[in-house]
């Protein structure tokens, strides 16, 4: 079982007032600058969506984070440090100035965010950190930072005790690689940047809830992809090649595809519906190389002496990149050029972050379309509706159906008093006709000349929900009124 | 809450007086219960005992309830005194209905000495009745109680609900007393099922099931209840009722699902009619209707416990809005897919080479622990769902359990849980199908296994998968399968 990672989430705590107080000690000269001055707190004041009452304004918040300047007016610090934000203001180290800025780019899929404040003046002084590279086990690191426990800067030491590929706990979908190193990182310190030898080497973002003086770092060639990603203007998200591998240990496997027991070759177990490689490669084709490196039968390949996933190298691309193949079909090799492209399909599976939630509602049923938020949010466990989000990628379920639409709520009124048991499945047809996106189901609702009877069919509903048009139209004003609804739809 | 009366602690406050007549058709019936493993079919897991009560009827037979039977390894008879044991059969036995008829195995002077009770007339909403217990000593202690509704329960197999008595009693919770009789009028009218202590209720099996049960077992072939085979959703929703065109002064049922093969099914009743009466009972929207006797009743007894199997029936249904006459000769539906419990029945299996295979059924999937209905893998409870979405010539879903980790399955380990779908070309319907394949010499040496998920098609060497299967029973595996005859 994979241990469950917390993303050191910001907190607001009170100061701790009850240290000693000692004598002021004299002032020093003004301090010479040092990279520490470039390490800068972040103070967000947040707005989250509630998506079990999307039409509301969602949960006012806030917290500390810390971020660090990379360029000319470019602050870096972690993607959910800025998550969701109303309002980010910068303070530099020793100063209690607090400077507005905002989110130039941000990237879920790695936790990381580009910051620019309104008036680059007051930091034009500051050095701007330099990257380093991997550094090696066992070596030292300090990250720096404001965690809790006071307002001023910290530094933490910790030594590199593990590079591997770890879960991403922001989006909750995504996998990259990680430095674990043997100090905690608090809440407060995400975003800081760790540094050895003077120079950055990742930046701090995680820990572990099952284990104290365990923290995680984002390591520069993730940190690196982020910012190239960027570079035009725009974040692309991490590509995907949409193949599910099975090794090729099994003599009696290798025997069936003609395979030397070599330990070579890889199988394609499945073609994600839609992905890139739909169409070019096939199930049960057999990798051999990607872009001319050695494939095994593990589907891992060596790079410069280093043992990784092949799929590492897809990690490391870019949108419109081209990844090439070579692979066995039917004992005859063939070579194959992959176009890359984002997949936004398969972030139905991700939490999504500062986008409004989509709904309808309409006579006081609510229907929202499937997502890991929606999913987060009402604990579903219906069978049909947890097969559908199941197969929603593998079965290319997406390819017709954008969305898959869940009643998820329904309100009080004479007119629902019996329709309760229906919340929480997922919409078939409406009127007879399929339901394949949310905006769909919203026009059928409020169509001109409905029919006598709204009837919606759910996947494995035992009767359909029938209500008269005529009372559904009374209602809905009567509805949104007394629940208090603000909006009737977020359809984009 | 109800549970199953346990042994709790022997409390003689009061001792009642006992009545000669009815004690003395009251045995003991002890039993060694053991099952099978769902992870590992080829073994069994620890037997557990229970002792409860039988009632002797005519001919040295003993009635108690299934749940006394259910995999017993051991069945005895024992006198009210505990001097005296017999071991004993079970004759019928019906766990939909939580009922089974016993036999000694040899001659129990004991039990001649006993006084055989007979089946009383039916009994109704504020009928008194006498629950008999037995204490260690063997004297009979008896406790009066009222019988203060009556309903459909669902008292063994969970989904089965068979007419019941709620009886307000207050009893001493004594030991040995997974079943108790009731008796009116020195005759049994009941067997108590569970007794809820601190609401004083006990649930009661009513005569009636009791009596339809024994009917049928007299001819030693013993068929069973029948049913409609039939989905329905209640209709209260006044829209609802508007859409369907059901007349202001009647109820209905909504059906939304038709087993084939089914009472139902066979009678042309379909998806979308809307069934209003049985037999002229008037079936109301939430689905009760009136007992000319026992008052306000779940429909489903008008045919489970007041009819027999091939009896004809006839139904009123509503289609379109148009009322229509049905008749329905009634029969158990077809065996479906997935079977309901497995008691008495050793779990089939086959391993072939470190693949576990077995067949799909309920207790399987509620061997995922509490929450099995969320977490046991989805494409089996999709099977259980959807059952018709499957049945296509299939009689059993085999499915891959799991793999044992041997030579023949290197890089097979992680697999679980995949409906097997084909094997060397050959599409499998059930594990006797899937033996003989298997056993068959595959084309190049390799058997090819198509299953459900990832990577839908693996091989096996059957050579090396011979050579493990010898392993195994080298080191102890009683039986490399367990396949049961095709019907």
């Amino acid at each position: 079982m994979r241990p469950a990672l917390l993303p050191v989430i910001l907190a607001l705590l009170p100061s701790i007032s009850s240290s000693q107080l000692l004598d002021p000690a004299p002032l020093s000269e003004a301090p010479p600058v040092t990279l520490y001055d470039s390490v800068v707190r972040i103070e967000v004041a947040t707005q989250t969506p509630d998506y079990s009452t999307p039409w509301n304004s969602g949960r006012f918040g806030g917290g500390i984070g810390t971020g660090f300047l990379i360029g000319q007016n470019r602050f870096l610090t972690n993607a959910h440090v800025v998550s969701d934000s109303r309002r980010v203001l910068i303070t530099k180290r020793g100063s209690s100035q607090k400077h507005p800025a905002r989110v130039l780019h941000i990237a879920h899929d790695c936790d990381l965010a580009l910051l620019e404040v309104e008036n680059f003046e007051p930091f034009s002084r500051l050095p701007q950190l330099q990257f380093g590279g991997m550094p090696r086990l066992e070596s030292e690191v300090s990250a720096i930072g404001y965690p809790v426990g006071g307002d001023r800067l910290s530094v933490t030491r910790g030594i590199v005790s593990r590079i591997d590929f770890r879960p991403y706990s922001h989006s909750r979908a995504d996998s990259h690689l990680v430095i674990q190193i043997d100090a905690a990182i608090n809440p407060g310190n995400s975003g800081g940047p760790v540094i050895q030898n003077d120079k950055v080497v990742g930046v701090a973002f995680q820990g572990l809830t099952q284990a104290d003086n365990t923290g995680y770092i984002i390591p520069m060639p993730v940190v690196g992809r982020f910012l190239k990603d960027v570079a035009d203007g725009r974040y692309d998200h991490y590509m995907d090649l949409g193949l599910n591998t099975f090794p090729l240990f099994n003599p009696a496997m290798r025997q069936a595809f003609d395979l030397k027991p070599d330990g070579k070759g890889v199988l394609v177990a499945r073609v994600v519906p839609g992905s890139q490689c739909e169409g070019i490669i096939k199930r049960e084709d057999i990798l051999l190389t990607i872009d001319g490196h050695k494939i095994d039968s593990a589907g891992n390949i060596k790079v410069g002496g280093e043992f990784l996933d092949m799929n590492e190298v897809v990690e490391r691309k870019f949108a419109g990149d081209i990844i090439t193949l070579s692979f066995l079909r039917e004992g005859k090799k063939m070579t194959a050029e992959i176009t890359l492209e984002a997949f936004p399909a398969s972030r139905i599976y991700a939490m999504k972050y500062g986008v409004n939630p989509r709904f309808t509602v309409y006579a006081g049923l609510v229907f929202q379309p499937l997502d890991f938020n929606l999913f987060a949010t009402y604990k579903f466990d219906d069978r049909k509706l947890r097969q559908l989000y199941d197969d929603y990628l593998s079965k290319g379920t997406f390819k017709e159906r954008k969305d898959i639409v869940v009643l998820t709520r329904v309100e009080s009124d004479q007119l629902t008093s019996h329709l309760s048991g229906f919340a929480g499945m997922v919409v078939e047809k409406v009127n007879g006709k399929a339901i394949k996106s949310l905006k769909e189901i919203h026009e059928l609702l409020h169509q001109d000349d409905p029919p006598e009877f709204i009837t919606i069919e759910f996947a494995g509903g035992s009767r359909p929900l029938v209500i008269p048009s005529a009372e559904a139209a009374a209602a809905h004003p009567r509805i949104m009124q007394q629940v208090g609804i603000s909006r009737e739809a977020v359809l984009d | 809450m109800n549970f199953p009366l346990l042994t709790l602690s022997l409390l003689l406050a009061s001792t009642l007086l006992a009545s000669a007549e009815i004690s003395h058709s009251v045995v003991r019936v002890n039993s060694t219960l053991q099952g099978y493993s769902s992870s590992q079919p080829w073994e069994k897991t620890s037997p557990r005992k229970r002792r409860g009560l039988g009632t002797l009827l005519s001919g040295s037979r003993v009635l108690t309830t299934s749940q006394m039977v259910a995999d017993n390894i051991y069945l005895e008879l024992e006198s009210a005194d505990s001097s005296e044991t017999v071991p004993a059969k079970v004759i019928a036995v019906d766990y939909d209905a939580n009922l089974a008829l016993i036999a000694p195995i040899a001659d129990a002077g004991f039990l001649s000495k006993m006084t055989p009770a007979s089946l009383g007339s039916p009994a109704k909403s504020g009928d008194d009745l006498t629950i008999l217990q037995l204490e260690n000593n063997g004297s009979s202690q008896e406790t009066q109680g009222i019988i203060r509704s009556m309903e459909l329960l669902s008292t063994f197999v969970s989904g089965r609900y068979f007419l019941c008595y709620e009886v307000k009693a207050s009893m001493q919770t004594e030991g040995n007393s997974f079943t108790l009789p009731a008796f009116r009028k020195g005759k049994l009218i009941g067997l108590l099922t569970s007794y809820n202590a601190k609401d004083q209720i006990c649930d009661i099996l009513s005569v009636d099931i009791l009596s339809a049960f024994l009917e049928d077992a007299e001819n030693g072939s013993y068929e069973g209840f029948p049913s409609l085979g039939v989905g329905f959703s209640t209709t209260e929703d006044p829209y609802f009722r508007e859409w369907l065109k059901i007349p202001s002064g009647e109820g209905g049922l909504y059906i939304n699902r038709v087993l084939p093969k089914s009472s139902a099914g066979l009678a042309g009743i379909t998806k979308g009619d809307v069934l209003l009466s049985i037999d002229g009972n008037k079936i109301d929207r939430k689905g009760y209707y009136q007992h000319p006797l026992y008052g306000t009743l779940y429909w489903t007894h008008l045919v489970k416990g007041s009819r027999k199997m091939g009896e004809s029936v006839a139904a009123i249904i509503l289609r379109d809005g148009e009322v229509q006459d049905l008749q329905m000769t009634l029969q158990r539906p077809a065996e479906s897919l997935i079977e309901r419990y497995l008691f008495d029945k050793a779990p089939p299996y086959l391993i072939k080479g470190g693949l576990v295979f077995q067949e799909l059924s309920l207790p399987y999937l509620k061997a995922f622990g509490k929450d099995w209905a969320t977490r046991a893998p989805m494409n089996l409870l999709d099977v259980l769902s959807n059952p018709e979405d499957y049945e296509g010539g299939l009689r059993r879903i085999v499915v891959l359990t799991r793999v044992i980790p041997t030579d023949a399955t290197i890089g097979y380990e992680r697999m679980s849980n995949q409906i097997v779908k084909a094997v060397n070309g050959q599409p499998i319907t059930d594990l006797a199908e899937l033996n003989e394949t298997l056993a068959k010499h595959p084309a190049n040496g390799l058997h090819e296994i198509e299953t459900d998920d990832i990577p839908y098609r693996i091989y096996l060497d059957q050579t090396l998968a011979n050579r493990v299967d010898q392993q195994f029973k080298a080191s102890g595996l009683p039986s490399l399968s367990r396949i049961h005859p095709v019907k």
